[in-house]
Parts: C-alpha cells; sequence; structure tokens
C-alpha cells in the first residue's frame, strides 16, 4: 500500500518492564496495510519544540481490532513524554514505511531479538509460523523482566523461546550470542542447517550475529537504526553504509541484507 | 477569487510556495501526500556534476524547536537526476526549479550547461551550503567570490537565475548586492545556519561531522529579519525560507518583502505542510479582503 499519515488514538500505554512501555493504537488503515519489518512513523503529541517524529516497529498488529502495539524503551525526552499519554489521545501516524523481512519459503529460520529488538520480529515469526518454514527464536534481555516478548513467542510456538540474560536471572547467563551460536552449530551437526537468520537489536548484537550467520553460510537480514527526519526517503538523514553505497534505512531498510551491510 | 500567482524574477509561478531544498528530494517520496503539480514550484536536492557520498552518520541532531543537519548534499549526479527526477517532474505538470552545487565556479557552469536541455524552469545556485568543505558557503561568504560565479553562471543561461545565500555573514545585503549585480535574477534565503549539538554524557559531538546546518522554526526570526533587510537592499525578487510551516509563516516572510516562500524542515513533521501552507496563504487573503496575493509582497507597516 502506499503512505498515509493516520490520525491514530492511544487505546492503553502501560509499563510492561524496566523502561518498557506497551502502547496500543487504534489505526485501523495502517493495522490492515504493514508487513513484517516496516515500520511507522509517530508525531507525538504536546512536545512541539521537539520537532521530528520518532520511528517504531509495530510489534503486534491486530486487523479485525483495527490495532497496532508498539513495544518501546524509554532512552530520551520523547519516549519518556510518550509514557504521559493517555487513553484517548490522539497521535498522527505516517505508514506503512519500509522494507520488509525476506524469509524463504520453506526450510529452518533462526530469530534473534536483544532488549527491545524482539519486537519488530515478532509478526516475522509468525507468518514464518503460518507458512511451510520452521523458526528458532533466541532472545536477550539485561535481566529477566526485560524479557517481556517470551511470553507471547512460547504462546506463538508452543515452545519456550531460548533467552539470555545478562545478569543470569533468566536463561542462560550473559549475551544471547553464544545461544545463537550454538543454535548455528546444532544444526549444522545435525544435517539440518539454517537458511535464514534475522536479527534486531543493538548494533554490536546484530554486528556479531551477522559474523556468525556469514561464518555458517548462512543467509542473514538485519533491521537498522538510524535517525530520522522525514522518514519516507526524501532528505538523507538515515544513511547505511552498504557495499553498494550509501543506502536509506527508512525506505531501502529498515530491513538489510547482512552480508551487504559495512559496519 | 484570490489571485494567487507570482513573478519570481521571470518565473511564472501559480502560487508563492516551492519546497526548500533537500527537505523534499524532488517530490516523488512525498507523492502519497502532495499533488507536485498542485505546488508554486518543486526545488529539487542539491545536485553536482557527478553525485557525491556525503558526509558520516549522525547526520541529524534535533534541537529546541529545529534541527541540525549534515547530510553534505548526498547527491547521485546529474545524469540521474535528468533521467529520472526530471521527465518525471514534468510528466506530473510540475514547475521545477533545480538547486545548483559545486566544489568549483567550473562544476557550477557544467551542471548548469548539462542541464539546458532538459524541461528545468529555473536554477537555484546554492553557494551557502555549511556542509561541505569546498564549494557552497565558502563562496557565499566572499562577494568576489559570488560576483564571479554568478557571472558565470548568469553567461551559461538565460532561463531564471535565483541565487541561494547564506545567513553566515556578518551583512548579507553585501552578499546580495553583488548577486544581484552579477546578473541573479532572484535571490533565496536563508540557507541553514551553522550550529552545533553537544552530548554532555559521552562529551561528543552528536554529529559526526560535528557541526552542521540549523534550521526549522527557530530560525524564522532570523530569517524573517535576513528577508527585510535584503528587500530594502535590492530591486530582484527574494524567495524567503527558514521555518516557515503554514501559511500564517508565509505571510509574514511576504510581508517582509518575499515574492514567494518555501517549505523546508516542516516537510518531516507534517508532510502536507506544503499544501497547507498554499491553503493557509489563501485563507488569509480571503480574510484580509486581499485580492491578489503579490499584493503582499513587502506590505509590512513599520
Ligand atoms: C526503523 C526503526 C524502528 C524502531 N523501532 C523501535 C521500537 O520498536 N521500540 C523502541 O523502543 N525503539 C525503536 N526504535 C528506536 C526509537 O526510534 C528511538 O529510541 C527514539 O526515536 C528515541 O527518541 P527519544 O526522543 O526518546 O530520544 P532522544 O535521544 O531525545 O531523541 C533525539 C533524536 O534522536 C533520535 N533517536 C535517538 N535514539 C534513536 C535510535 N536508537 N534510533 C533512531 N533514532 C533515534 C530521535 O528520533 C530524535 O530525533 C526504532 C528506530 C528505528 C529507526
Ligand atoms: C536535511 C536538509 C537538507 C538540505 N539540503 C539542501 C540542499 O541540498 N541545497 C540547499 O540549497 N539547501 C539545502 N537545505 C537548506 C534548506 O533548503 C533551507 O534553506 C533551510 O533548511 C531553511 O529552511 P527551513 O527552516 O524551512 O528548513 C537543506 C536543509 C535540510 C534540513
Ligand atoms: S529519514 Fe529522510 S531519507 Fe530516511
Amino acid at each position: 500500500m502506499g503512505l498515509i499519515n493516520e490520525t491514530v488514538q492511544v487505546v492503553s500505554n502501560q509499563q510492561v518492564g524496566p523502561r518498557l512501555h506497551l502502547m496500543v493504537l487504534d489505526a485501523p488503515a495502517i493495522a490492515a496495510g504493514i508487513q513484517p519489518g516496516q515500520f511507522v512513523h509517530m508525531k507525538v503529541p504536546r512536545m512541539e519544540a521537539h520537532i521530528l517524529r520518532r520511528p517504531f516497529s509495530v510489534y503486534v498488529r491486530d486487523v479485525e481490532a483495527g490495532t497496532i502495539d508498539i513495544l518501546y524503551q524509554v532512552v530520551g525526552f520523547g519516549t519518556d513524554h510518550m509514557t504521559s499519554l493517555q487513553p484517548g489521545e490522539e497521535c498522527e501516524l505516517i505508514g506503512p514505511v519500509g522494507a520488509v523481512w525476506n524469509p524463504p519459503a520453506q526450510g529452518r529460520c533462526l530469530l534473534v531479538g536483544g532488549g527491545v529488538g524482539a519486537a519488530p520480529l515478532f509478526m516475522l515469526c509468525e507468518s514464518i509460523v503460518a507458512s511451510d518454514a520452521s523458526v528458532d527464536v533466541v532472545l536477550g534481555a539485561q535481566t529477566e523482566a526485560a524479557l517481556v516478548c517470551r511470553d507471547r513467542y512460547a504462546k506463538l510456538l508452543g515452545d519456550e523461546p531460548r533467552c539470555a540474560t545478562d545478569d543470569g536471572t533468566y536463561g542462560r547467563a550473559g549475551f544471547c550470542t553464544s545461544l545463537v551460536q550454538e543454535a548455528l552449530q546444532q544444526a549444522a551437526e545435525e544435517g539440518a542447517p539454517y537458511d535464514y537468520v534475522a536479527v534486531c537489536g543493538p548494533e554490536p548484537l546484530m554486528k556479531i550475529v551477522a559474523g556468525l550467520a556469514a561464518d555458517a553460510g548462512v543467509r542473514c537480514e538485519v533491521s537498522m537504526e538510524k535517525r530520522m527526519a522525514c522518514g519516507i526517503g526524501a532528505c538523507l538523514s538515515c544513511v547505511v553504509d552498504t557495499v553498494d553505497g550509501k543506502k536509506r534505512a527508512c525506505v531501502d531498510g529498515p530491513v538489510f541484507d547482512a552480508g551487504k551491510v559495512v559496519w | 477569487m484570490v489571485d494567487m500567482s507570482v513573478n519570481l524574477g521571470g518565473l511564472p509561478m501559480k502560487n508563492p510556495v516551492t519546497t526548500a531544498s533537500g527537505t523534499f528530494a524532488a517530490g516523488m517520496e512525498y507523492s502519497d501526500f502532495v499533488d507536485v503539480a498542485a505546488l508554486g514550484a518543486v526545488t529539487t536536492k542539491g545536485v553536482s556534476l557527478n553525485g557525491w557520498e556525503g558526509n558520516a552518520s549522525p547526520r541529524i541532531a534535533e534541537t529546541p524547536s529545529g534541527m541540525l543537519n549534515s547530510i553534505g548534499l548526498q547527491n547521485p549526479g546529474v545524469a540521474h537526476l535528468k533521467e529520472v527526477e526530471l521527465p518525471w517532474l514534468a510528466q506530473k505538470g510540475a514547475t521545477t526549479i533545480v538547486n545548483v552545487s559545486g566544489h568549483s565556479f567550473s562544476e557550477y557552469v557544467q551542471v548548469i550547461e548539462a542541464l539546458e536541455d532538459a524541461p528545468v524552469d529555473a536554477y537555484e545556485v546554492n553557494i551557502s551550503c555549511p556542509n561541505v568543505d569546498a564549494g557552497g558557503m565558502t563562496i557565499g561568504t566572499d562577494p568576489n567570490s559570488v560576483t564571479e560565479v554568478v557571472g558565470l553562471c548568469r553567461a551559461a543561461t538565460n532561463r531564471p537565475l535565483i541565487v541561494k545565500l547564506t545567513p553566515n555573514v556578518t551583512d548579507i545585503t553585501e552578499i546580495a548586492r553583488a548577486a544581484e549585480a552579477a546578473g541573479a535574477d532572484a535571490l533565496s534565503l536563508i540557507n541553514t545556519l551553522m550550529g552545533m549539538a553537544i552530548d554532555a554524557e559521552r562529551r561528543k559531538p552528536v554529529l559526526a561531522r560535528v557541526v552542521g546546518g540549523f534550521s526549522g522554526p527557530a530560525v524564522k526570526p532570523v530569517a524573517l529579519r535576513m528577508v527585510w533587510e535584503c528587500h530594502k537592499a535590492v530591486k530582484v525578487p527574494l524567495l524567503g525560507m527558514g521555518g516557515i510551516s503554514n501559511g500564517t509563516d508565509a505571510v509574514e516572510f511576504m510581508l517582509a518583502g518575499a515574492t514567494a516562500v518555501a517549505v523546508g524542515t516542516a516537510n518531516f513533521f507534517n508532510p502536507h505542510a506544503t499544501q497547507e501552507t498554499i491553503d493557509g496563504i489563501y485563507a488569509y487573503c480571503e480574510r484580509h479582503g486581499v485580492g491578489r496575493v503579490a499584493d503582499l509582497i513587502g506590505a509590512l507597516e513599520c
């Protein structure tokens, strides 16, 4: 679908973990059109001196209810201010923006979500579950309370995702990259190697996972976070260095072939 | 009915509103929001002869009521513009102003020469970009360089020639007069103000290039003052910009002496900003019984 600038209403806005909040928005047009990997560019109300929109991935969408959920972490003025939005308040969303994930139609997929990066992978996970491909999920977070997507993934997969926490309060202690390495290795040893890895999270995590996938000879996609002004491809604020030159994270991405990104 | 047409130094515009170069690309990205043919003109992103890579990231920073950018005139070169964007604009029926950049005097001329057989309605020569090391603002801050480069561009085309001025000078009227004397048909102002943002926690600049160009609502008072000064100093018409977000802002620039106006940073937070600015000017004229929008030009009472 083309882009729209939809005036949407906050349905609910609640804290779900440390600095983590879930906002449900009544956004029927964007909910109907958005595809896994795409994002919305949000004009947050009542912060006029902060003129730029904020980009957010869509965590969950419900086409029938016409809603989208955004899982956001408080990192600065805008995301802090967002926690004050009340049900019924209006904001504007440009969407659906950006390139989609490209999982294989068949075969094995591994999804790796670090921190709030677990959210943008959920719709992808749903689409793979509904396809002929199979999917395993690795989630990493600082602490157990921050693994806020775990239950939803477990319900979707019918099985626990593999988890790691930096402080060891849940799952493997340390970074989730060790789980990724093991999963890749185990699959290869079983003679059923992965066909695809998708990763979203802090850039250092994405870089490491991209490297592990490349070493294992597995195709890998990443979702890049860059500062955005227009959010629709016009201003060149958000470029990512790739082997094909500078590409716009907002419309050429945010999903990129990890093998093409120059880290 | 309000007559919304204006004439910007030989460029007829159906209404006074264009886009500020670099904030609208060539309009394709905004086509779900804006009908480019409904605008007074589309001003395209700065173009150089063979294209430039631009600066490293991060390239933007949000600042109170504004932003900094250090894009660095990233563009794919004039051949790409001729092949892709200009035919699209022509087919849409848009009036097109091409913003021209160069690292040297001869590059500006070569870009114009390359465009002479393309569907272009006017040139805007950018001698004011703060984000490149050669060309750009280094030319636009020195009256002798302005005289020379504008003279060369003038000799290269009969099309309307707009010269874009930098606010990063002690006296903008000195530069404005030099450009007018060298043959500019119109002047546009302002380009971005040089600025800087610092992340105290990390003791680092926010922008990879350290400094960048400041734009958005915060710069409007500076831009208005400079339009007003230039209006008194030169006879050629002015294309005013700097923080324009709506019809009221645009009317203020016209009262200060602008014949036309450009909407820039506002496109980023409101993709409908250009059309809303046109509608807002129209509504102002109706409310004030102004039959011709051109009657607003320089009509400030002081
Ligand atoms: C495609 C995309 C999808 C995203 N999805 C999510 C998501 O689902 N959940 C979530 O919590 N965060 C997400 N982010 C990051 C989110 O956009 C930033 O955390 C947010 O913009 C920070 O705003 P602020 O006002 O709190 O921070 P401030 O530091 O006050 O913001 C200042 C400026 O920098 C920009 N900025 C700061 N940090 C980032 C960043 N990490 N990425 C991009 N711009 C930044 C802001 O947009 C703003 O323009 C996503 C980013 C992108 C590019
Ligand atoms: C992201 C960005 C890119 C820009 N690129 C150009 C450019 O290529 N050429 C140019 O002459 N001016 C460029 N400008 C300056 C604008 O055209 C305009 O002069 C300035 O931003 C002031 O207007 P505003 O406050 O409405 O944005 C750019 C501005 C921004 C914010
Ligand atoms: S944010 Fe403007 S091009 Fe990507």
